[in-house]
């Protein structure tokens, strides 16, 4: 008998384990909104964003961010958005992302902390981190947790999006890289992180949709899309994430280049963890803005 | 649904390996600490730039904090230390070059090919040039060289500073033996894609065959992949050496008893997709043929290898 628990090359070779991972991310997003329950994410660009030489415009970054909750919680205003997400007594840690060669940028963090306190959260209860989020007082306490980092591919996890973000909250990140990082999703049920998380934010303004290698940064393989994919379902978020990153595989080189993984963690985040919708026929991707080469 | 049953299991292997890797080598770097630099002559300067006089020291505790939680690849081929050098220039941008001390020249071959996409560059004893970045091996030592703006210049001067490294390390190393133990070109092995490792996360990153560690791959066991294309189609070799028969024979038994249990006396199987499966041990050696498209051929290959290995064995 073979033993239990084993899944080998020939669970997917028979289909079982293959459909599963091969139809990750489900037939593509709905054409109309369907009985079923959706989630929702708000894909907002804008063609300024980004200078030809790779600056940031912090004013449009703030206006695509306001948009984009705006829309996302179907609020009259910015401040009605906010208001729905965060109260004033809220203690918030921003988990962004500081890998050098490609970090959240400090337009977005910086537009993050003009929101939260807008909403009238002390400045000293909200704190922006990324590898200290451990050790940092603010995230020891917070309330909430906003989450925001790029788009790009990963080693270990295929994308490096929303759920990956938080490996820093636990102290052995090398022990969630296993079957493509498929226990990540473990991790958003640790205390610290728990029930927190109210926005999941990917910045798309240059993301990178191809690499190799551990933490190879590779400017053939980053482009100007220009765009924040933006909700509260961090596997939802990753979902289009990931879709939009495979898409620009297939634009770029003909076809869908295989990853070092395949992103089933993602996946994984859905059916084991159930920490939202991997489907996208069960997402509702609201398009904002500049159009041109959307891809989604 | 597979992915609840698998991942308990999978998840304790892959931390007990890491934290087997962890503590394992932390004493060795604690003596070895330093060193890196004593046995290199390390460039300070190369066309318009300069060192800016800080290397930056890693080790296998603190490599995760430099690779962003990526640092296993590097631990699974026993990695003992980094050293991290930056060179400026007025008005240029940063050139940084990273040089890794690995376990052996076998390993720095293996971290060097596991992610090899680019032309061969000239430098050391095997490179690759693209995208900015110029990655080698030589001796135990594997670096990456690259700068953060573009252009002719920066190219120019990422590959000097590439070729003054390589001077700067004196001993050279072997390819791993392995290898040369695979059925050569004639047979069509693509070359420009084997792969040396010792993880079964890097096997399965390259060919998966199956989450948990049914080989009993590790540290003190080495292993190659060769892909073969025979008429338009693609098999793969596994090739692997353990330090006994003993452990070769417990290897071949998980195996077969998680990847073909119905072949436990012929050694062979049929799989789903029409293709076949073979494996036999040499020895403290195991060679595993998978995707053959007839059962000879798959036995073809086995006993070219077994012929490699003649007076290899133990």
């Amino acid at each position: 008998m073979k033993d239990h628990l084993v899944i080998t090359r020939r669970d997917f070779l028979r289909g079982a384990a293959g459909a599963l991972a091969g139809a990750a991310f489900g037939s593509g997003f709905p054409s109309t909104s369907g009985a079923q329950e959706k989630t929702r994410v708000v894909l907002i660009r804008n063609a300024d964003v980004v200078s030809a030489a790779g600056a940031v415009r912090a004013d449009v970054v703030q206006s695509m961010l306001d948009e984009a909750v705006k829309a996302l919680l179907g609020a009259s205003g910015s401040a009605d958005a906010w208001g729905k997400l965060f109260k004033k007594s809220d203690v918030v840690g921003v988990k962004s992302n500081s890998w050098n060669r490609m970090p959240t940028p400090k337009e977005l963090e910086n537009a993050i902390r003009r929101r939260l306190l807008d909403v009238g959260i002390d400045e000293k209860n909200i704190s922006i981190d990324d590898r200290g989020v451990l050790s940092n007082p603010v995230f020891a306490k917070s309330t909430a947790l906003v989450n925001a980092r790029p788009l790009r591919t990963h080693h270990w996890s295929g994308v490096g999006t929303c759920l990956k973000n938080y490996i820093m909250f636990v102290p052995d990140p090398w022990a969630y890289h296993d079957e493509g990082c498929s226990p990540l999703g473990k991790i958003w049920s640790l205390p610290m992180v728990k029930g927190k998380t109210r926005l999941n934010m990917l910045s798309a303004l240059t993301p990178q949709f191809w690499g190799r290698g551990a933490h190879f940064f590779d400017r053939r393989y980053v482009w100007q899309y220009k765009g924040l994919i933006v909700g509260t379902d961090p596997v939802s978020v990753d979902a289009v994430g990931a879709e939009l990153l495979k898409k620009k595989r297939i634009a770029f080189f003909g076809e869908d280049r295989a990853l070092d993984v395949a992103p089933i963690h993602i996946v994984a985040a859905d059916k084991t963890y159930h920490l939202g919708v991997s489907d996208l026929s069960r997402i509702e991707l609201i398009k904002l803005g500049w159009q041109d080469d959307v891809l989604l | 649904m597979y992915l609840n049953v698998s991942f308990k299991p999978a998840f304790t292997l892959i931390a007990g390996l890491s934290l087997m890797l962890f503590f394992s080598w932390g004493d060795t770097f604690a003596a070895e600490k330093d060193t890196m630099n004593a046995k290199l002559s390390l460039p300070s300067e190369t066309k318009g730039w300069t060192w800016d006089g800080k290397d930056e020291t890693f080790n296998n505790q603190t490599i995760f904090k430099y690779i962003d939680g990526a640092g296993e690849l590097y631990l699974a081929y026993g990695f003992r230390g980094l050293t991290v050098r930056r060179f400026e220039g007025p008005g240029k941008p940063l050139l940084v070059a990273e040089i890794y001390e690995m376990g052996s020249s076998e390993d720095a071959y293996g971290v060097f090919t596991f992610e090899r996409q680019e032309e061969e560059a000239d430098v050391g004893q095997g490179s690759e040039f693209g995208g900015g970045l110029l990655r080698f091996w030589k001796g135990v030592y594997f670096v990456s060289v690259y700068g953060e703006g573009e252009g002719a210049e920066m190219d120019s001067a990422v590959l000097e500073l590439g070729k003054r490294i390589a001077e700067s390390i004196k001993v050279p190393g072997s390819k791993p033996a392995l290898l040369g133990f695979l059925p050569d070109k004639t047979f069509g092995l693509d070359t420009a894609n084997m792969y040396f490792f010792r993880s079964h996360v890097l096997l399965n990153q390259r060919f998966f065959v199956a989450h948990q560690n049914i080989l009993q791959l590790g540290r003190d066991v080495e292993a190659v992949l060769g892909p073969y294309d025979r008429e338009g189609k693609r098999m793969h070799l596994v090739l692997v050496r353990y330090p006994s028969n003993k452990r070769a024979q417990d290897a071949f038994q998980t195996f077969v008893r998680a990847y073909m249990p119905e072949a436990a006396a012929s050694g062979s199987v049929k799989t789903e997709d029409g293709k076949w499966t073979r494996i036999r041990a040499y020895g403290e050696f195991l060679a595993i043929v998978f995707g053959a498209l007839t059962e000879a051929e798959a036995e073809k290959l086995l006993a070219v290898t077994g012929t490699n290995l003649k007076g290899k064995t133990r």
